[in-house]
């Protein structure tokens, strides 16, 4: 299976003051493409900090950070961008939609930055909002919410998409509904879209085909699950 | 609470912007208010002072030879303390070019006294002269020289035993066609009576009259018209040219302390409204965790309040003693060289604390206000996160018409505009306040330039003016006038009757062929009708006198009242009077005997004409005007550094605030992977929106601004429009962009330096 993402000896330092933190800490890391990816760990382990870096939100103090054979962490400001509009689609726990654009507004604005985005209509049916394009975000319930997160998102059709906490503002039904339109993008496109999903929620882990375990910094053990479990099997 | 103390100082050091954005603001508004009322105060308290100690008359009294007797008689009407006779006549400095001297003879100096600059006081049996110390000045004249000047054939000759200021010439101008003192090519002298160059010719035309209680005046001013026969007029200090011309300066003052004041701490307290508001809100889960931590609402409330009360102290502190020491003492000292007080000193009257203590409690109040629905959450509710109230609005201008296609960025900056009216509506007023002022600065020039185009362009028609001597034979007369031409006017101080009053004024009668002109209301040139008077429309309105109605009057120095008929109004920038044609008077069976000529021939370099007292040249009076202007132009600069500096702070105000709100929006949208260029576009979009809506509207109030000013600053006499041209309307638009433009830049940087990860985590 091809490497969708590879991350040869990354570290990510924070300079405090006069000290020195490190939020990840000499990794090396391959995910496959077309798999759904859970990163787990405890608070401060260093997930969301191995989430930025490979959505080229962040760049890594030392290493090289691979996508699809391109390393990004050579790229400038403007590259970056380029990469995360065609490549990376995120979702994150709080939604980050603009409150003072409609639902398909929100979607619409992938519009100006992707080159072949689906369309707007058609992310909004496949999370089932289509009823609600014309309504605002205070509008719509914490699930719906994070559902026009998730359209936006797989309307640029991304190669990545990235889940920060997805469902750590939901409760368990919305969580589920909201797991299984990440799974649906998953196993959609022939196999060319891969998800990774970072959370310290180690039910999610069941679900997924490779889970990473990280601690302090450091990739503690990559986990394969042969036979992952259907989002309704899993007990919440 | 010495925790809360230093939390105070900490979330302003955090909050700089905005905070420093009040700061200046307030600072502004006091510094203008307490600059401008100082000199302004200043003025009039220093000349005060100098009327006080220097006794300055209290009445004025004409005549054609007051004598000794005459003089005896006033000094034993009541309340008459002391009275002196004065003797004056025009001369020419000799050895300089056209430079005219008010020659002075008295017998003594105890009202309006000399300020001895230099020299010795007055002394009736000394021999020499006691000159202008500004002309002294300009000349490098010095106490000891000797200086000679010429009154008819007559040369005087004397040393100069002092310099000094008079106070009944703190106002005093080359003439009545010059409106602002130079100082350069006129002065005054003044020596005993015992100099006056013609044995036993002591002809004394004035008396000043010091009085013991100034609250009767009246009542002695009326006994002296009643009593002494000699008296033609008697006078007040009001109508005393100097006292009345100087008053009028400080009143203009006056008003751009209004103005300006007005303008900066309306616009300072409603950025305090949409700056405490939004800081408060940012601080609720910290007041709902001190709530929680069991700290008295009191105490909250006190800390709160603290940031706007020390703010607006320090800045009002601040901004009384740099308003005091920059823009008071600049301008004082400015007015300073044209006015003479001789010692002056910035004042500060109570009203100025009095403003800057209520700006501070407006200010606090303000901040209480922003957070009272804060504390009145309970402690549970306030200490979770807040969740945005987006209303939809029944009216959402976004989906109707043009703007239903319109960009989403569009939809986004309108929806935003609508949701943050008091954000918009502060950035607004602060760009329409730049705006104005700019306009306004501009404008004041454009005023002053329509002004000397009407007076010297459209009234004066000729290049020189000639004052004739008194009492010339006819003879005389007609050979000056086939020299010079029959362009003559004759100019009578009358007095006429308002309702129940006397009040002076004069008329000019002319029979000038068209030399000295008239305008109406247009400023166009119109033809004098007979029949009748004409009275200027600004005096028309004082007097509430229209076409038709009747006017009472007599000419000074004579019994014989007449009754006119108004048959017109002019308009005239400088002098609010009354005129008429020669024919006019005539069939009043009043003898026409002119005192002036106006004539076209070439005049430069002569000095003396016989029969003639004086040579005005139009292009000297006009140079002189012009230097004026510098003195508005020193307002203009001032003027529009302020504008920039408020348009800057509210734009940038306007801006912080805003990117404030939306970082973890662009952060998102950066995320999306849109470029910084792409979301500058959409944030600067709205600062531009705003500033094109609010130059629109601040171009036509910053018209009615000048023509505030320009009504209300200028004397009685003074009646120039607004004038304000197409090229300022396109400076003031210009500068109000370029300042945009800068503020916009500046905030652009803001969104490359958007750190999305500490921005979305901040979100959360």
């Amino acid at each position: 299976m091809k490497n969708i993402v590879e991350l040869k000896k990354v570290s990510k330092v924070y300079q405090i003051g006069d000290n020195q933190f490190k939020a990840l800490d000499d990794i090396d890391l391959c995910i496959n493409q077309g798999e759904m990816v859970v990163i787990l760990g405890p608070s401060g382990a260093g997930k969301s900090t191995l989430l930025n870096l490979i959505g080229g939100m962040d760049t890594p103090t030392y290493g090289e950070v691979i996508i699809d054979g391109e390393n990004i962490s050579k790229y400038n400001e403007d590259k970056l961008s380029d990469y995360r509009a065609e490549n990376v689609g995120f979702i994150f726990q709080f939604y980050n939609i603009l409150p003072s654009l409609t639902v398909k507004e929100n979607v619409d604005i992938v519009k100006d930055i992707v080159k072949s985005p689906i369309s707007t209509e058609e992310a909004l049916k496949g999370v089932g909002l289509e009823e609600h394009s014309k309504k605002f975000p205070n509008q719509l319930s914490g699930g719906e919410q994070q559902r026009v997160s998730i359209a936006r998102a797989i309307a640029k059709n991304p190669k990545l998409l990235l889940c920060d906490e997805p469902t750590g503002a939901l409760d368990s039904k919305t969580g589920v509904e909201v797991l299984k339109l990440l799974r649906k993008q998953c196993d959609g496109n022939e196999g060319a879209n891969t998800v990774i999903i970072v959370t310290h929620n180690s039910l999610i882990a069941d679900i997924a085909d490779t889970v990473i375990h990280v601690k302090n910094g450091k990739i503690e053990k990559v986990v394969t699950n042969e036979h992952p479990k259907k989002i309704d099997e899993v007990k919440w | 609470m010495k925790t809360l103390n230093k939390k105070i100082w900490r979330d302003i050091w955090q909050n700089k912007s905005q905070f420093i954005s009040i700061f200046i603001m307030t600072l502004l508004g006091i510094l203008a208010f307490s600059g401008i009322h100082g000199y302004m105060d200043g003025m009039e308290y220093s000349a005060m002072n100098y009327y006080d100690q220097y006794n300055l008359q209290d009445l004025w009294l004409t005549g054609e030879n007051f004598s000794e007797d005459d003089l005896k008689e006033i000094k034993k009407i009541d309340n008459v303390k002391d009275a002196e006779r004065k003797l004056s006549i025009n001369t020419t400095l000799d050895g300089y070019h056209d430079i005219s001297l008010e020659t002075n003879f008295i017998e003594s100096n105890n009202i309006s006294k000399f300020y001895v600059v230099e020299g010795e006081g007055f002394d009736i049996n000394q021999k020499g002269v006691w000159l202008d110390s500004y002309l002294a000045n300009y000349l490098k004249i010095k106490v000891g020289d000797e200086i000679s000047f010429t009154y008819k054939t007559y040369t005087i000759k004397e040393k100069v035993l002092g310099l000094v200021d008079v106070p009944d010439h703190v106002y005093y101008i080359k003439d009545d066609t010059a409106i602002f003192p130079t100082h350069k090519d006129y002065g005054f002298v003044y020596l005993s009576i015992n100099e006056f160059p013609i044995e036993n010719y002591h002809v004394f035309p004035y008396v000043m009259v010091d009085v013991d209680d100034t609250s009767i005046l009246d009542e002695t001013k009326l006994k002296i018209e009643n009593n002494i026969k000699a008296a033609k007029a008697v006078t007040t200090r009001e109508d005393n040219f100097s006292y009345k011309g100087y008053n009028s300066e400080i009143e203009e003052g006056d008003t751009y302390s209004g103005v300006f004041t007005f303008m900066f701490l309306f616009i300072a307290i409603l950025a305090v409204v949409t700056t405490m508001y939004r800081f408060v809100r940012k601080q609720r889960t910290q007041i709902g965790t001190m709530k929680a931590l069991g700290i008295k609402k009191r105490k909250i409330i006190i800390h709160y309040v603290s940031f706007g009360f020390w703010i607006s102290l320090i800045a009002s502190c601040f901004g009384i003693v740099i308003g005091l020491f920059t823009i008071g003492n600049f301008f004082l000292n400015m007015e300073m060289t044209y006015f003479v007080v001789p010692e002056y000193h910035i004042y500060v009257v109570p009203d100025v604390y009095v403003l800057a203590g209520l700006t501070v409690a407006i200010i606090t109040i303000i901040t209480y206000l922003s957070c009272r629905t804060v504390l009145r959450e309970k402690a549970a509710d306030a200490i979770r996160v807040e969740i945005p109230k987006v209303k939809q609005s029944k009216f959402d201008l976004t989906n109707k018409g043009i703007f239903k296609n319109a960009s989403l960025s569009t939809k986004w900056n309108l929806r935003d505009i609508a949701r943050n009216k008091g954000r918009t509506i502060m950035g607004a007023v602060g760009i329409i306040g730049c705006t104005m002022m700019l306009v306004c600065a501009f404008g004041m020039l454009d005023t002053m330039n329509s002004y000397i185009d009407w007076q010297f362009d459209t009234l004066y028609h000729f290049e020189y003016k000639l004052d004739l001597d008194d009492n010339l034979s006819k003879v005389q007369l007609e050979k000056l006038e086939e020299k010079y031409g029959d362009a003559t006017s004759k100019t009578y101080g009358i007095e006429f009757m308002d309702g129940n009053t006397k009040k002076a004024n004069t008329l000019t009668v002319n029979d000038s062929k068209d030399k000295l002109r008239y305008t109406g209301h247009d400023k166009n040139v119109m033809e004098l009708k007979e029949g009748g008077i004409y009275i200027t429309e600004k005096l028309s309105v004082t007097l509430n006198k229209n076409v038709g109605d009747e006017i009472k009057w007599h000419i000074f120095g004579e019994d014989t009242w007449y009754t006119s008929k108004i048959v017109g109004l002019n308009r005239d920038p400088q002098s609010q009077a009354f005129n008429t044609t020669r024919s006019y008077i005539e069939s009043l069976n009043i003898e026409y005997e002119p005192d002036t000529i106006y004539t076209n021939n070439n005049l430069e370099g002569v000095k003396e004409v016989e029969n003639i007292s004086k040579i005005a040249g139009i292009e000297s009076i006009k140079t002189g005007i012009l230097n004026m202007i510098n003195t508005v132009r020193m307002m203009v600069v001032l003027l529009i550094a302020i504008s920039a500096v408020l348009g800057f702070v509210i734009i940038y105000n306007l801006g912080i605030l805003s990117f404030a709100e939306k970082q973890y929006q662009f952060a998102t949208l950066k995320v999306l992977g849109y470029k910084n260029k792409q979301i500058k576009k959409i944030f600067i979009k709205q600062n531009t929106w705003i500033t094109i809506v609010s130059v629109i509207v601040g171009l036509p109030l910053g018209y009615l601004m000048v023509d505030y000013i320009f009504k209300s600053a200028l004397g009685e006499n003074y009646d120039f429009p607004a004038v304000v041209s197409l090229m300022t309307y396109v400076y003031a638009t210009i500068g109000t962009f370029i300042v945009s433009f800068f503020v916009n830049r500046a905030l652009a940087r803001k969104v490359k330096n958007i750190d999305m990860v500490t921005s979305l985590k901040g979100n959360e």
